[in-house]
């Protein structure tokens, strides 16, 4: 058809204001959507894409000021609309997918009432149309027996589930143009990777116009023809998905490419010889729940959720040991076993001492085992100093060679590089990748001998996750502890570990060394299917999303 | 602490709240030294005025100065009352704040236990607990205070059971704090400010009840210039002055009201999100 865009952004500027003046949220925006094209826009948090999105929705919060450009969708300027107007070309015109399918359904609601309300309303289809059209498309977007669907709750269907209905509903409307807000983040590896697949098979059979936000560049490279690269409100780099990635111009592209995770690129050196065993796990299950005194007078007993089935595994001195997992497959109830957090059964051997529960851990063992949570929002206490949180292991187990408290700490921040002034600051002034590095000092305080890393870089930017595990690496190197690294992430852990232990169901499925994996290949289809799933940059090869 | 105070007064309820409460602040500070005459001077001819003249408010069946008690009772009363929320308050935050910590059944227990106390009446458990300790000012603050207790526990409770699942704790307990720290040092500095809304709130109730206790004989005892007990002793003699009784009334329910609104401000004030 025509060569008009379906959406054109042009000179686009928006402030918000805050107590502290007016902050620059995007600065001269250019971005045009073509007809049938999937454009990605990737950046990091706080880089302002969800604040486009918001501003292409019309939907900016109230202290949003903009300043100057336009915003086009086809012939209709859409800053001119009114409120009312806007009602009908959101959902009609432009179709949004959100991050977290959860919140973006009402849980009051049936799945199948919230989509024939979309079709109702935009496009006066009856309730028996726009019913059996639900049937139509729930069976389209892959869902198991969707009349039977239909009729439940949210919180009755999965993640995966949630977040097909919304894009059922958002292609069902037939706009000209979809949002897609980091549509996969909140998802499993693999439940992503089918909703991505999908995206695709659903792109090219009606060619909607998309623009496609994440953070995951890997995830852009494979279904984007274009993607434009923004960094503090500013697109840096903007062209063909094969051009971009293949010969970056722009610096902070080649910093975001480098900092992704690739399997082939080894951070560690390799383990001298076999190396003595530190801890052991035999047959260590935990269960979780507890039945409440009334159930259990009345003699009624629910069944406890099994959380860890059965698992044996050992670690060495000084050895890196690679958990992967999706969520709910016992990696993160592994670590709360080991550090008192969860009961166990079975057996847990550790430097020669048999631990039979939290009893038996005592302070030399508390001393011996530290964790990293995934949140340092949430594992930092908002209400004490960096000098508070980071004195605390001191007071509780001595200061190695009785020096000041205080030169213990500047040393610690020294340590995960930071500078020793942040002592006195308080956590919410510091970035996320900075609160991770002051939980991980924390860690180290106590000179553990196994440390252990639950998800630690999930939530943050993926150059800061670079940082932060090259710093783990090198503390690693210096400290000599041994780790166990969790992560959902298998190519980051096949960067960094000496052995990867892979989890599903809370089942441990396999133990396999990194060079194993690459030259032989995983053993068990699990394993074999989270590879499968995780996303790497394709840059070379022409990718396969529909331009005509 | 500025920025809270400065979305404080921003609010209306908290603009206006913040002033009563800062009124009934000067009153009970410089009560004694704002009060025109001797709160207890009896004057046999000057009985019964109605407002105006020498005696700004009034006076009392004994010719005494109703300006002047009531500034001289603003302390006994607001004081006390203050006094038996904070009891309370802490108290039933230490008590919530454990049994959120340390769950299971030992928090069922407590929490029953707490349920079962909560279902009598405040007024009922402090006329019980008086009645039981004998009746004076200090046993009336204690019995204030314990039927406070349950109901803080239980708010107290649900903001730490909240906290409890943050990491932070869950460091603490891998690190091996132990209990007492981990109660004190990490979870009680996170569950403050909804505990200080709830108090603001509860000294209006807390005034109110002890002004009860007076006023049936329990509390403050004569010549003591506090509301509850003038208006218990105007009741008889309403029929020839009305005003003896209307003033600490007034007094009363302008305390109320004023912390009830602060309350209100201090929770929009101390939760910017909501």
């Amino acid at each position: 058809m025509s060569d008009a865009p379906i959406l054109a952004v042009a000179d686009y500027t928006l402030d918000y204001r805050t107590r502290l003046g007016a902050v620059r949220a995007l600065d001269a925006i250019e971005l045009t959507v073509g007809r049938g094209e999937v454009v990605g826009l990737v950046g990091e948090s706080g880089s302002g894409k969800t604040s486009l999105a918001w501003a292409i929705m019309r939907a900016l919060p109230a202290n949003a000021i903009e300043l100057r450009g336009t915003i086009r969708l086809g012939a209709v300027d859409l800053r001119a609309q009114s409120g009312t107007d806007m009602t009908h070309i959101r959902g009609r015109r432009i179709g949004m997918v959100f991050q977290d399918p959860a919140a973006s359904l009402n849980p009051t609601l049936t799945l199948g009432a919230q989509f024939v309300e979309a079709l109702t309303t935009h496009h006066g289809l009856s309730q028996a149309e726009a019913w059996s059209e639900g049937e139509r498309m729930f069976a389209r977007v892959g869902l198991a027996d969707p009349p039977a669907l239909m009729r439940r709750y949210p919180h009755e269907a999965s993640g995966g589930e949630k977040q097909r209905v919304i894009i059922a509903t958002a292609f069902a409307c037939r706009p000209e143009l979809i949002l897609f807000d980091e549509p996969t983040t909140a998802l499993d590896v693999i439940t992503a990777r089918q909703i991505l697949d999908l995206f695709l098979e659903l792109q090219r059979e009606t060619g909607v116009a998309s623009l496609y936000i994440s953070h995951d560049l890997a995830v852009v490279s494979q279904i984007a023809s274009r993607v434009a690269v923004i960094q503090r409100g500013r697109i840096v780099e903007q062209g063909g998905v094969s051009a971009v990635f293949a010969r970056p111009a722009h610096a902070y592209t080649r910093q975001l490419l480098a900092a992704v995770p690739r399997a082939d690129r080894r951070l560690v050196a390799e383990m001298s010889g076999h190396g003595k065993q530190l801890a052991a796990v035999r047959d260590l299950t935990v269960r979780y729940g507890r039945p409440s005194l009334i159930a259990d007078l009345l003699g009624r007993t629910k069944p406890m959720v099994t959380g860890n089935r059965a698992i044996s595994i050992e670690i060495r001195w000084g050895e890196i040991l690679g958990i992967v997992g999706e969520s709910g497959s016992g990696k993160s109830t592994l670590a709360r076993a080991l550090t008192g957090l969860a009961r166990f059964e079975g057996s847990l051997l550790f430097d020669g001492k048999r631990i039979g529960g939290a009893t038996d851990m005592t302070g030399g063992y508390r001393r011996d085992v530290q964790i990293v949570f995934q949140h340092p929002d949430s594992s930092l206490n908002p209400r004490q100093r960096i000098r508070d949180i980071l004195g605390r292991p001191f007071r509780l187990y001595g200061v190695p060679d009785g020096r000041p408290i205080a030169e213990a700490i500047a040393d610690l921040l020294r340590l995960v590089r930071l500078p020793a002034e942040f002592a006195d600051r308080f956590p919410h002034q510091l970035s996320g990748g900075e609160k991770q590095r002051v939980a991980i000092a924390r860690a180290f305080a106590s000179r553990p001998r196994l440390v252990i890393c639950d998800e630690v870089t999930s939530s943050l930017d993926v150059s800061v996750q670079a940082a932060v595990i090259e710093l783990l690496v090198d503390l690693q190197r210096k400290s000599g502890a041994a780790y166990i690294f969790i992560s959902h992430d298998i190519n980051l852990v096949r960067q960094i570990a000496h052995r990867i232990a892979v989890m599903y169901r809370g089942e441990l499925v396999e133990t396999i060394a990194p060079e194993q994996l690459s030259t032989h290949g995983p053993t068990h289809p699990y394993t074999a299917a989270l590879m499968a799933a995780v996303p790497t940059i394709r840059a070379a090869t022409t990718h396969a999303g529909g331009t005509s | 602490m500025s920025e809270v105070l400065a979305r404080l007064v921003r609010s209306p309820q908290g603009a206006i709240g913040l002033g009563i409460v800062s009124l009934v602040g000067i009153a009970v500070v410089a009560g004694p030294w704002l009060a025109p005459h001797d709160p207890n001077a009896i004057s046999i001819l000057a009985r019964y005025k109605p407002p105006g003249g020498q005696y700004l408010l009034g006076t009392d069946q004994l010719g005494r100065d109703l300006l002047s008690r009531l500034l001289h009772g603003a302390q006994s009363t607001v004081i006390m009352a203050a006094i038996a929320t904070l009891c309370g308050t802490v108290m039933g935050a230490l008590i919530g704040t454990t049994s959120a910590y340390v769950g299971g059944r030992t928090d069922d227990a407590v929490m029953r236990t707490i349920d079962a106390v909560m279902a009598i009446p405040s007024l009922l458990m402090s006329l019980l607990v008086v009645s039981m300790l004998g009746r004076s000012q200090a046993n009336a603050v204690l019995a204030i205070a314990i039927a406070f207790t349950p109901g803080m526990a239980r708010i107290t409770r649900s903001v730490a059971l909240a906290v409890r699942k943050q990491d932070y704790v869950s460091a603490a307990i891998a690190r091996g704090e132990g209990t007492a720290y981990i109660v004190m040092g990490e979870m009680v500095p996170n569950v403050v400010a909804p505990i200080i809304v709830e108090m603001t709130i509860r000294v209006a109730f807390s005034v109110m009840l002890f002004a009860t206790l007076s006023f049936l004989g329990l509390g403050a005892q004569p010549p003591t210039p506090e509301w509850g007990l003038m208006v218990s002793e105007a009741r008889k003699f309403m029929h020839l002055s009305t005003w003896m009784i209307l003033w600490p009334c007034c007094a009363i329910a302008l305390v109320a009201i004023g912390f009830n609104l602060l309350g209100d401000g201090l929770r929009d004030a101390l939760n910017p999100r909501t």
